[in-house]
């Protein structure tokens, strides 16, 4: 565990770089998070995304399948991994500040 | 030697005389005093001297000298990542996997498994699988990619589910379903094609066994036991599994180990599988799709530890037009970093980086664009590396490269 600055708060993240505490994401923290993954501004598609999952995250305490995520955005499969480069999980999840999924991610 | 172990057996206390019977039973033949200290296992060790150091030489002479607690509480029995490359130089055949895995065995049964990776096997245990998928959402999923399967074969097309008797039940890794359903896709055009009576299951689908990395031997034991119960359920004759490294390894290794007796039916990973379809001409390939210069990454579980070099290899020079082998390979094969369960500690996420510089510098001397492995954890933590190290080239499973180079009825000219 490290604290680092993100979006211009202290904030907890594990070594693979996801957010600790849910609570304290905000808008900065998804731009700053996904500077680290190597998108450099965040549009409105990524936006659309990134709500989707904080959303049902925060309803549903886990990350969405992506199918549900496609169905919902209206994104193809290929639309998602273009936006995210680093994935769904390692990429879309972390900027949206869910904790890493479980298993072979 | 026998009069020394048995002095020894004497005074241990009993939870290190369960510890040593333990690592006695996992050694086989050889024992921690067949160790000449040599040292040539830390020089096999990919990446002991890089970051965070994992010596094996040190775990052995620690253990011959008791000095049991220290080896339990040392990081290094979750940072090596079980490779096994130590192993194939030793003269003594001191196996370091299994030794690594009987002390995570004594870990495990303290309740002293790191946190992120028990909670893999605590998901898989209670839900079913190890990323708490609802049956409803998996099987939405396989909809979905009938759906596309349908849209170039037409409706007779099918990903079959809970099928009784179809001859193979493929299963899969969790993460396919969650985020990369692709290769479910193309499982099932490789299938459709080779006309392969086969099924998925709606109960018993996750192939992945995380408690072959915990040392969890009775949760093992359950993974491993609710596939074995799916295939006689459904009666098929063999279970294909997915590409995936440790899963492979778990379904052939711990059936004796975990339940005391052998599977009564056939197991093999599908890039066997496919190799025997190439080879009987049961589906045919357009390398000339592939036109990228690809390598391929040996994974450990699947190498190494279960022989199966050859076959990935025949179906890589099928798929593509320009293959081009990583040195060092097949038994030399350096683990991609992520293995024995790394790639779900987060608690040493930034380790992980530092330990696979190495294994991107052999890549990055193939010249290749693409990195073929069929282990999914590999292939996660070979796109982690690239991206780290900023290397251009993506790691596929291979049955993406043969089903992009699949010849149809729908796609031949």
């Amino acid at each position: 565990m490290a604290l680092v600055n993100l979006g211009g708060i202290e904030i907890e993240v594990d070594e693979d770089g996801f957010i600790q505490d849910p609570d304290k994401w905000n808008e900065a923290v998804a731009k700053a998070l996904a500077q680290t993954e190597g998108i450099e501004d965040l549009t409105p598609d990524h936006w659309k995304v990134i709500n989707y999952l904080r959303q049902y995250y925060l309803e549903f305490g886990i990350a969405p399948m992506i199918r549900k995520l496609c169905k919902e955005t209206g994104f193809s499969l290929k639309q998602i991994y273009d936006l995210f480069p680093s994935g769904p999980a390692k990429g879309a999840c972390k900027i949206a500040g869910l904790p890493k999924p479980t298993g072979c991610v | 030697m026998s009069i020394l172990r048995a002095e020894e057996a004497r005074v241990l206390i009993p939870p290190y005389q369960d510890l040593r019977e333990k690592i006695d039973r996992a050694l086989g033949g050889a024992t921690l005093q067949s160790c000449l200290a040599c040292g040539v296992c830390s020089g096999g060790c990919p990446t002991g001297d890089i970051g965070a150091p994992v010596d094996p030489r040190k775990i052995v002479r620690m253990l011959v000298w008791r000095m049991y607690d220290k080896v339990l509480a040392s990081d290094m029995i979750w940072l090596c990542t079980m490779c096994g490359r130590c192993t194939v130089y030793c003269p003594m055949g001191v196996n370091m996997g299994d030794l690594v895995r009987a002390l995570r065995t004594q870990l495990a049964e303290e309740g002293r498994v790191p946190r992120n990776l028990q909670k893999v096997v605590d998901l898989a245990i209670e839900s079913g699988n190890n990323m708490g998928i609802s049956r409803e959402d998996y099987l939405d999923t396989l909809d979905w990619m009938q759906e596309e399967l349908q849209a170039e074969f037409g409706n007779q097309a099918e990903i079959p589910v809970d099928k009784k008797g179809a001859r193979v039940l493929y299963v899969i890794n969790p993460r396919e379903a969650k985020f990369f359903p692709l290769s479910i896709l193309a499982a099932a055009r490789v299938f459709h094609v080779a006309g392969e009576s086969w099924t998925l299951s709606s109960r018993a689908w996750d192939a992945t066994n995380y408690a072959l990395f915990s040392g969890d031997d009775k949760a093992g034991g359950i993974l491993v036991q609710r596939l074995a119960d799916e295939v006689e359920r459904l009666g098929c004759q063999e279970l294909i599994m997915t590409e995936c490294g440790h899963a492979f390894r778990a379904i052939r290794w711990g059936p004796e180990q975990w339940l005391g007796h052998k599977l009564p039916f056939g197991v093999r990973s599908i890039v066997q599988l496919m190799a025997e379809y190439l080879d009987e001409g049961r589906i045919r390939l357009d390398p000339s799709r592939n036109r990228q210069p690809v390598t391929y990454h040996d994974p450990c579980n699947l190498g190494r530890k279960e022989g199966v070099f050859e076959e990935p290899r025949r179906v890589l020079q099928a798929a593509v037009t320009d293959f081009r082998e990583m040195t060092p390979n097949r038994e030399n094969n350096y683990c991609c970093g992520g293995g024995g369960g790394l790639l779900s500690l987060s608690e040493f996420g930034q380790i992980r980086m530092v330990k696979g510089k190495v294994k991107i510098e052999q890549i990055q001397r193939t010249g290749a664009k693409i990195i073929a492995t069929p282990c999914h954890n590999c292939v996660d933590q070979l796109n982690d590396l690239c991206r780290h190290y900023h290397l251009e080239v993506k790691a596929k499973n291979l049955i993406e490269l043969v089903s992009d180079a699949l010849v149809t009825d729908v796609n031949k000219e």
